[in-house]
């Protein structure tokens, strides 16, 4: 991240130079950092947007921590955080391993298996969720076509194995994102590291962990930074598949506190619950920064 | 020559913008999106401004849940207030009326002898229109929100008839399970589908005063009136009434499947007959009962579950005459009978029994005339985030996740932790 | 990379290389495939033949689900939404990321930061206060309420990569131009937006595919139909015509098609340019 900063001097100085971040300093402050701190006010009120706010104190905050589908909430977001790691970034690394080859017809592969992640997450909801429809659905017609009817299962109707669905679903996302991110830093690996591995007869899995991984490394820590904060952000998938049920299984942070904020017009526990959410991840990321910032690895 | 061209042209653009100045828009937001509904509400409006040539009505229409959740609010708070706004009866018109957002509309209704072209009982205090004793609701769909369509091809194939009580419907279940059939289709991934129907079921088992007081956060859910009332659940669970899905599946591809034919019955409110037309086609039969009688003894025994929904006029609204105006022609005898040929049965006096409605339209219609109470749907009544959690208890007891005991006690964990709404 | 590995045959490991890739592939695109497959089919042949090649090519189908969807509207919105917000967005990206690795002025250190906050922060935190922020500001149901919200929330990410890249480029020319006599203006937009195009590019395509799949905002944020950006038209559309899969997925069709092709076309630029950005 931004750690030292080894520049050649500027190419000018001056105060006025602040006007080239003007724009985007004040896009950023309206947008952004504003409601982030009048979510601060709303939070100790009681308000459903229609009456005007009454002063609560900490209410909404006792309420929160009583909540236990809030509770469990976090619970879920953090297995989907996991999930994502595996599925995501983890395959996304073997793939572009997988898929590291100037021969004809890798350029092509590499680009169908990004692709998913181009399509809009509402697309994709709708699309899987009719792949898992219990009576419908591809994945059951398939595993019925098999012979293991059995396992047929109404997927997303089950507490058990809606969340799985939905990290598999997501997996099948944005995999080809992490890919691409990988594949890119594999390009800047000079070939002679591998060409003189190969001589000292490394096979492929060798190379991978000895080579690839540990210089890899940094890009690493920055994608499983990138899932963690994208991970809290979770809302589109889970929302347009099952909306946090059955029996808020699925229920994420995100989406419970639209739920509550605008389903049950309590817009002020929902942005108490937003404060609290806002919180974990500043407090998450920065611990985890702190972290990767001890295993950084000398640029090469 | 010319001066005297440019000054008529300008006199003549002149005189043009005033006229279109004269004109007053009325603003109406509602969540009428499609279907014949929306046909016959287009109808309307066109015939009102053609008798009206001075008034242009403007609709700002939103689909159901968006106009609950964000469009409502937008439309009410923004600078631009809509002069008339669907609303449903209960505790949305007394919050409405509260905040001042809705008109008095007393002598509105005084006058020409508007208020007595209703049926009586919409101007009773459990109606909903009213708030601290003054009409603030003008009624104009009567809805019934839950009762059980079934296939009429399937009941004949299995010889089956429509059940008079709970024992008998308990029969039918289990003779379709056996044969095979999906006795029962829900589609519950957003609770109220069953969660209705379940309210109803309850409100014939449990006595008044302890169903009122449980939803008004005054009394537990925990008592054996409640007991009972999910004990009835989870006997239709244990004899495999259920469709596996019923908690993933949404409210409109739930309906699909029971038109398609695909299960037997499928509890869900007055509005099945416009998508039924319009999906199911001639190939399609289907008829439909009121939830049996469970116990023979409770005042609502024979009770339908449904509510009224119609319009508000906004305190704050630019133009309340003409507003008020259209309202008068929208729930005249003419438009209300076109209204209920579309489906939706109306409030006012005479015009159910004088029009010319369907099959399915025609019984909801008797069933409602006939009916000696009506429920109203709890999240119109009580306080939204109660209704729901014990729409979920009702859906924990029917995928049998819960016993009716441990869901009870859940129920009434959850209501204690969100506080007094 | 080495011409001598082109013209080397395939050894077998990578003929094995080749095929693990191909099936994998197959697998993850099989989705899509089938989604466009089933658009020509009919709601029933999509129930009993669910894996055959439509019987008939039902073209009509996309028509129909046009129309009845709306999309030409949709489409619409969601064009102009995106438009202005990735030029707002990489427009004023750019310029402060030329500042803060080119340029020194006071607080340059902490307005860095503060604009890092962004990439930590998730937007489902702050919807509702936006919410109640547009709705003082009488932007709510605006395609303004979407411009302005996608435009900054992206801000930040496209700040870090594109000031990534400038610290990777030498302010060789740049400096050339200042002795030139040239004024920090004049050194902007005639030697560093063009040096760094390329970068602006890829910031360019990944920005027009989050901000046009941008749901929870558009959700919240616009009301009235007509307004309506692609992604909450969808989910719409699929309540209410969910009883007429053929429909929904000839409308995922046409609005999925598009997005890819636009992809595809620029692959290469978008990962010329994140291998340039990249992670460091």
């Amino acid at each position: 991240m931004s750690g030292r900063e080894d520049r050649t001097a500027p190419v000018s100085t001056g105060a006025a130079n602040v006007l080239f971040v003007v724009p985007a300093m004040l896009l950023f402050a309206a947008f952004v950092l504003y409601p982030m701190v009048s979510a601060f006010y709303y939070a100790f009120t009681r308000w459903d947007g229609f009456t005007t706010p009454v002063w609560v104190g900490l209410a909404n905050f006792q309420r929160a921590f009583a909540d236990s589908v809030h509770l469990m909430s976090y619970v879920h977001v953090v297995l989907y955080i996991l999930g994502t790691l595996v599925f995501e970034v983890s395959f996304g690394l073997a793939v572009a391993v997988l898929l590291n080859s100037d021969r004809k017809g890798f350029a092509l592969m590499r680009g169908f298996f990004f692709s998913p992640v181009v399509l809009s997450m509402s697309a994709a909801g709708v699309l899987w969720a009719f792949v898992l429809d219990y009576r419908s659905g591809l994945l059951n017609a398939v595993l019925r076509a098999l012979g293991a009817g059995d396992l047929a299962q109404p997927w997303l109707s089950q507490p058990g194995t809606a969340l799985i669905a939905i990290i598999i679903v997501s997996g099948w996302k944005y995999a080809g994102f992490y890919m691409v991110i990988f594949f890119a830093a594999l390009r800047r690996i000079p070939r002679n590291i591998y060409e003189a591995a190969v001589l000292d007869g490394a096979g492929p899995f060798t190379q991978f962990f000895s080579i690839t991984l540990p210089l890899l490394r940094s890009n690493f820590l920055v994608a499983v930074l990138i899932a963690i904060t994208g991970g809290f952000a979770g809302f589109d998938l889970f929302f347009t598949m099952t909306n946090g049920g059955p029996f808020s299984a699925t229920e994420v942070p995100a989406t419970w506190i639209m739920k509550q904020a605008f389903d049950q017009n309590q817009l002020s526990y929902g942005i108490a619950l937003t404060v609290i959410l806002m919180v974990v991840v500043i407090v998450v990321s920065l611990i985890y920064l702190r972290f990767s910032e001890r295993l950084s690895v000398a640029r090469y | 020559m010319r001066a005297l061209k440019l000054t008529l042209l300008a006199l003549g653009a002149a005189l043009m913008s005033t006229t279109a100045f004269a004109q007053v828009e009325i603003r109406i937001t509602h969540a009428t999106t499609g279907g014949a509904e929306k046909v016959v509400l287009d109808q309307i409006v066109a015939d009102f401004e053609a008798a009206n040539p001075d008034i242009k009505v403007k609709q700002i229409p939103y689909d159901d849940d968006i106009y609950s959740d964000t469009g409502l609010i937008t439309q009410l708070q923004g600078t631009d207030v809509p002069d008339i706004y669907f609303q449903w009866a209960g505790y949305p018109v007394a919050r409405d009326a509260e905040a001042g957002y809705a008109m008095d509309l007393t002598e509105a209704l005084a006058s020409d002898g508007w208020g007595d072209t209703f049926t009586p009982s919409v101007w009773s205090e459990g109606a909903g229109t009213m708030w601290q004793g003054k009409p603030y609701l003008i009624p104009t769909s009567l809805d019934v929100t839950n009762t059980i369509w079934y296939n009429t091809d399937i009941f004949a194939e299995n010889g089956l008839t429509p059940p008079a009580t709970w024992d008998e419907f308990v029969a039918v279940v289990e003779k379709l399970a056996a044969a095979g059939e999906t006795p029962i289709v829900e589609g519950n991934n957003e609770l109220w589908p069953f969660g209705n129907w379940a309210s109803h079921i309850a409100a014939k088992v449990v006595p008044e005063e302890e169903y009122a007081a449980a939803f008004s956060q005054e009394g537990k859910f925990s008592t054996p009136g409640f007991e009972k009332a999910l004990g009835y659940i989870q006997q239709l669970h244990d004899i495999g009434a259920f469709n596996r899905d019923m908690q993933g599946l949404g409210a409109d591809p739930a309906m699909a499947t029971f038109i398609e034919g695909a299960a037997a019955m499928h509890p869900i409110g007055s509005w099945l007959v416009g998508t039924a037309k319009e999906l199911g086609g001639d190939e399609f039969h289907y008829a439909q009962f009121d939830t049996p009688v469970i116990d023979p003894d409770h005042p609502l025994a024979h009770s339908v579950i449904g509510t009224v929904t119609g319009f508000i006029v906004h305190a704050k609204a630019a133009h309340p005459a003409e507003a008020i105006k259209f309202l008068k022609f929208y729930t005249n005898k003419e438009n209300q009978t076109k209204r209920a040929e579309a489906g939706s049965l109306s409030p006012v006096e005479g015009v159910n029994e004088a029009a010319d409605l369907d099959a399915p339209t025609k019984s909801l219609a008797a069933m409602l005339a006939e009916a000696p109470a009506m429920v109203p749907p709890p999240d119109t009544t009580y306080p939204v985030p109660v209704a729901e959690a014990y729409y979920q208890a009702a859906a924990y007891v029917a995928t049998g996740e819960k016993s009716p005991k441990d869901a009870l006690a859940w129920l009434d964990e959850t209501v204690a932790v969100i506080g007094k709404q | 990379m080495s011409r001598v590995i082109e013209r080397r045959r395939r050894s077998a490991g990578e003929w094995v290389q080749f095929a693990a890739g191909a099936v994998l592939v197959a697998v993850m695109f099989y989705p899509t495939v089938w989604m466009v497959l089933s658009g020509f089919k009919s709601n029933r042949e999509i129930f009993r033949t669910p894996f055959a090649l439509p019987s008939v090519w039902r073209w009509e189908n996309f028509l129909k689900a046009w129309d009845v969807g709306g999309l030409g509207q949709l489409y619409f919105n969601s064009l102009l939404v995106t438009f202005v917000a990735v030029t707002l967005c990489v427009g004023f990206a750019t310029a402060a990321a030329f500042a803060f690795s080119r340029l020194e002025f006071p607080g340059r250190r902490l307005c860095y930061r503060v604009l890092l906050i962004g990439l930590l922060l998730p937007p489902p935190t702050v919807a509702i206060p936006l919410f109640t922020e547009l709705k003082a500001l009488g932007l709510l149901n605006t395609p303004w309420a979407l411009i302005l919200p996608g435009a900054a929330w992206s801000l930040s990410l496209t700040v870090f990569l594109m000031r990534a890249y400038f610290n990777s480029v030498r302010p060789d020319m740049e400096e050339a131009a200042r002795i030139d006599g040239a004024n920090v203006w004049q050194i902007f937009w005639r030697v560093s937006v063009p040096m760094v195009w390329p970068a602006m590019l890829t910031m360019i395509v990944l920005n027009t595919i989050n901000i046009w799949n941008e749901l929870l905002f558009a959700l919240l944020f616009i009301v009235d139909e007509d307004k309506r950006t692609l992604p909450v038209g969808l989910i719409r559309f699929y309540g209410y015509h969910s009883t007429d899969y053929s429909l929904v997925f000839a409308a995922l069709t046409i609005t999925t098609v598009p997005v890819l092709l636009f992809y595809f076309l620029l692959q290469k630029q978008v990962i010329a340019g994140l291998t340039a950005t990249a992670m460091d």
